[in-house]
């Protein structure tokens, strides 16, 4: 397998030319139209899935589409690895092998920070860092945020019918009538710009800092709320200690608030950003892209990582620094 | 006519939000400037201070990215 590859004029360089070049011909014979954007995320059945009494009724939405999806692959990963390993070699190759060095400088990381909680803190941060840099990078396949149902809508476009019944695009101009106008509510939407998936991964990672809290340091983790250890011995400072702690209980609800709109934000105005150069400017597009791309997996590393970092300043205690004096 | 006032007063709203990008800026100023002379010091030190300062960068960069959610509200929820 010791084989120098050679750097050769392929053909693979005049492919990606030819694609540019057509890129730009499109451009100037089709009209680009704007995107409709919209925060929440679009309902792409018509009808409600199922209603709960008091919950009211649940929508197949396209995130929930991509979160699906997202499952998929990562269980396709896990199960492909679990078959390379199955196979018993010792050097693993391809994905097995690709997986293994991702995980192992996780697992450094969290080890370097948590010592020896680093087993107990280990999943989360890998878990989280997966399942966002997978749902992240969905933006960059082809047919995400541009392929699904048509709905009529006040401020759609005209459509532009390829088959009947079957296909057709939206395209440029304003529809004169009511019932004219149509907008693309597309299958897949990158799951990060659902508020609803960020939250709810802000709400597990903070819970489950305050489980791992507890299971390190028992009852003693809640001096870190209520410190009424120094309220006697020193009575100044030993307030300034207790309203310090009370503080504390208000920044936990502020990690909630800034993890959900670290991660929201930053993919949301990528998107957002994408659809307008791509109405705009769609050359440049491609060049966003790649900025997307490294955008993605910044914030799923950055997610994974301050999960880690509270996690592991969860486990030291705070009266153990006083024994020292 | 005062659907007029509150379309122009969403837009000027989200600009004035916007504003709160300077101190995104500031930060992520700061920040390669503290580790561009770390590394112009001490060579060794290229690697970790360069994924340092990504991660210093992505922190600063949400701050930024707060005011443009803020924005994005203002323009297509409101």
């Amino acid at each position: 397998m010791e084989k120098t590859r050679k750097w050769r004029y392929g053909i693979n360089r005049w492919i990606i030319l030819l694609l540019l070049i057509a890129l730009v011909v499109i451009m100037v014979f089709v009209p680009r139209i704007q995107p409709h954007i919209q925060v929440a995320p679009e309902n792409v059945s018509h009808g409600p899935l199922f209603s709960l009494p008091v919950l009211g009724d649940f929508y197949l939405t396209n995130t929930l589409v991509a979160m699906v999806l997202m499952d998929i692959i990562l269980l396709g990963i896990g199960y492909a690895v679990y078959r390379t390993i199955k196979k018993g070699d010792l050097v693993p190759h391809g994905l097995a092998g690709a997986m293994e060095a991702l995980l192992e400088v996780i697992y450094n990381l969290t080890e370097s920070s948590a010592g020896k909680w680093a087993r107990k803190i280990f999943p989360y941060f890998a878990t989280i860092s997966l399942m966002v840099v997978v749902s992240n990078l969905m933006e960059m396949l082809p047919g995400v945020d541009s392929i699904g149902v048509l709905e009529e809508s006040p401020h759609g476009n005209p459509l532009w019918v390829m088959i009947p019944g079957f296909m057709a695009a939206v395209v440029q101009g304003s529809a004169e009538h009511l019932g004219e106008g149509y907008v693309v509510v597309p299958y897949v939407r990158v799951l990060s710009t659902d508020l609803n998936f960020t939250a709810a991964l802000a709400v597990v990672s903070v819970a489950m800092t305050q489980v791992i809290g507890f299971q390190a340091q028992g009852w003693r983790y809640l001096i870190k709320f209520f410190n009424f250890t120094t309220l006697i011995s020193k009575p100044v400072f030993g307030l300034i200690d207790l309203l310090v702690g009370l503080l504390e209980i208000i920044s936990e609800f502020s990690k909630v608030l800034s993890f959900t709109f670290r991660l929201f934000g930053n993919i949301f105005a990528g998107s957002v950003l994408l659809f307008l150069l791509g109405s705009m400017l769609p050359f440049l597009q491609s060049g966003m892209m790649l900025f997307e791309f490294f955008i993605g997996m910044i914030q799923a590393v950055v997610f994974g990582m301050l999960t880690m970092i509270f996690m592991s300043q969860a486990t030291h205690g705070h009266g153990a620094e006083e024994h020292h004096e | 006519m005062t659907g007029d006032i509150v379309e122009a007063a969403k837009f000027i709203g989200a600009g004035l939000s916007m504003i709160g990008a300077l101190g995104g800026g500031v930060g992520i100023g700061l920040s390669v400037q503290g580790a561009l002379e770390g590394m112009a010091r001490n060579p060794d030190a290229y690697g970790t201070l360069l994924t340092n300062m990504i991660l210093g960068i992505a922190f600063s960069e949400a701050i930024a990215i707060y005011c443009l959610v803020i924005a994005f509200l203002m323009l297509f929820v409101l």
